[in-house]
């Protein structure tokens, strides 16, 4: 679909000024002379073998790539997806224990910071402090897991903070008002006559129903993350999807910018799924309600 | 605060006379708002001040380039500073202030007309029409807006058109998401059901009976999309899928001076304050909205 209008590697590997001949002879040894409907077809038929195709300018194996990369940007949404849904429990919770005075409001407003504060901006933020500054994390580049954990684990504080800032503001708003509708339950009323203080029975009886708030809204932000995942890696210079996926855009690299929103495509679904199963483990009801659970 | 007239005094005429003007009655509502909005209003307005300042008065040429006087400090004549070219750094925010607003104005609306027309008809259509069109929006909503925009791009080249069109296909999904529910709750109302006793057409309900009562929430909805459009315009020009060169914009100021953070962090604070303050803005005054028009509707969120 999109090659038809995609642009034209040829000029961009040769550049500007190559003569017509030089062109058309490269388009010739990439294929690029047959029609789009045969380069497309070529290409589906290569999924389901596992073989994308060829870089055009870098040569590279896109599948081969694609593997390699997958992990980065998979590293880097389940870490945000781990820290801010961390953070917001703890916020949310706070912000619902002090919903009348200074101190919840004050949340508020740190929510409403965060939200409006772009992922490179605090990308760059966290760069200028944490990297340069303080000297503690790298300022970008990836270390491999397998070469070593350490140094790997001290390249992904920083772009997992970023990219967590934005949605640790959303989450915080969903854990205080789902904390607020249970704050009024009777059983939290029992769990205070019991002994309780209403901050630990507000812990005890509220965690499972701002858990299944949490899970729906970090699906709905699955495309955020991902968003933000492709503008972070290329804050900190990652080796991840987004980053490929960039490059492949400025170099017009249509077959390589196809892979890759195939992959995610994939990896929405999957984390769709994932998340499903997730709602059935934290809600019984929607376990025991088996099929029909609209 | 000059308390509003609240008994008449004297004559009928003079009665007349002291009814508040528009303007006093505006002002005077803006001032019993919750601080938040007040802060939010405030901001957007600087923004759009700016913005429409900007098309006839900077104080430099903002893509006139002078290297001899690269990297100034902020001071004098340059309020802000220079880039790395020499640029202005003040002259290129305010033009950039005009970019924004002008790719987030268009794609918001150019985004909501479809989005809420869609809607409306989704939620006055019978069940199997309402279910497919509500289905192909939840797969809108779930594919993220940057490979639409990275995918148009590779398409079209990068340009603003890319930006808007990105923002538009992002947008409309989930502003149909967001029509159908509350229409549907409308449409359910007794007065709906007189109407359609009365023998109005369904287009004339929707038209007449729905899109009024939706109204304060889609404008909610559109000041939240602006605040996130604007965003994404940085977030693309920053990728350099944005607005091409020399026309300034505060996604690919950012990206210039990135590695210039630790000789000219003024270089990446101004326009990092520029995106935060305009799309703050945005965000209070939509949330001041709710609460004074729906309290009990909870905003839709893009992070970026």
């Amino acid at each position: 679909m999109l090659r038809t209008l995609g642009g034209d590697v040829a000029t961009v590997i040769l550049g500007q000024n190559a003569t017509p001949e030089a062109l058309s002879a490269l388009r010739e040894s990439l294929g690029l002379d047959r029609p789009w409907t045969t380069q497309y077809l070529d290409w589906v038929s290569g999924l389901f073998r596992g073989d994308l195709g060829t870089s055009y300018s870098a040569r590279f194996d896109i599948f081969e790539q694609i593997q390699s990369r997958l992990t980065v940007t998979l590293a880097l949404v389940m870490g945000a997806v781990l820290v801010s849904s961390v953070l917001a429990y703890l916020a949310g919770t706070y912000a619902a224990l002090h919903v009348r005075d200074r101190r919840g409001s004050l949340i508020d407003v740190i929510a409403q910071i965060g939200l409006s504060v772009p992922t490179f901006l605090s990308g760059l933020l966290l760069i200028g402090f944490g990297a340069i500054r303080l000297g503690w994390f790298p300022a970008g580049g990836y270390v491999s897991w397998t070469v070593d954990p350490a140094a790997s684990f001290r390249s992904l504080v920083l772009p997992v903070l970023a990219l967590a800032t934005p949605v640790t503001a959303v989450l915080t708003r969903y854990v205080r008002s789902a904390m607020l509708d249970v704050i009024n339950e009777d059983y939290i009323r029992t769990a205070m006559s019991k002994g309780r203080t209403r901050s630990a029975s507000l812990v005890i009886h509220g965690t499972r129903n701002a858990s299944i708030t949490l899970v729906t809204v970090i699906t709905l932000q699955i495309g955020a993350l991902l968003t933000g995942a492709v503008v972070i890696e290329n804050v900190f210079t990652l080796p991840g999807l987004g980053s490929m996926l960039v490059t492949a855009v400025q170099g017009r690299e249509a077959i390589v910018v196809q892979s890759v929103a195939f992959v995610v495509l994939l990896l929405i679904l999957g984390l769709n799924f994932a998340m499903d199963l997730a709602y059935g483990v934290l809600d019984p009801r929607i376990r025991t309600a088996g099929v029909d659970r609209s | 605060m000059t308390p509003l007239p609240s008994e008449p005094t004297g004559t009928l005429a003079e009665t007349v006379d002291s009814v508040p003007s528009r303007l006093k009655m505006a002002v005077h509502g803006f001032r019993q708002a919750p601080i938040a909005f007040r802060f939010g209003g405030i901001l957007v307005i600087a923004f759009i001040a700016v913005a429409f300042t900007s098309i006839w008065w900077t104080p430099h040429d903002p893509i006139a380039i002078a290297v001899e006087k690269r990297l100034a400090p902020p001071g004098w004549p340059h309020l802000l500073g220079t880039d790395a070219l020499g640029r202005d750094v003040l002259s290129q925010l305010m033009e950039g202030a005009r970019n924004s607003l002008l790719i987030g104005g268009l794609a918001t609306i150019a985004a909501m007309v479809p989005g809420v027309a869609v809607g409306l008809l989704a939620a006055s259509a019978a069940r199997n029409k309402r279910l497919l069109l509500s289905r192909a929006a939840d797969v809108g909503v779930a594919l993220p807006g940057i490979l639409i925009a990275l995918v148009l791009a590779t398409a079209i080249g990068p340009s603003n058109l890319t930006s808007v069109l990105a923002i538009i296909a992002w947008f409309t999904p989930v502003v149909v998401r967001l029509t159908i529910g509350p229409a549907r709750q409308v449409l359910a109302l007794p007065f709906v059901e007189a109407a359609r006793a009365y023998g109005r057409g369904r287009s004339f309900i929707a038209l007449r009976h729905v899109l009024p009562n939706i109204g304060p929430l889609l404008i909610v909805q559109a000041s939240a999309m602006f605040a996130a459009a604007i965003l994404i315009e940085a977030a693309l020009s920053y990728l350099g899928v944005g607005a091409p060169r020399p026309t300034p914009s505060w996604g690919r100021m950012l990206n210039e001076s990135q590695s210039l953070i630790e000789i000219a962090p003024t270089l990446v604070a101004f326009p990092g304050l520029a995106i935060m303050g305009a799309v703050l803005g945005f965000n209070l005054l939509g949330d001041g909205l709710r609460v004074l028009l729906d309290p009990r509707q909870e905003a839709h969120t893009v992070a970026v």
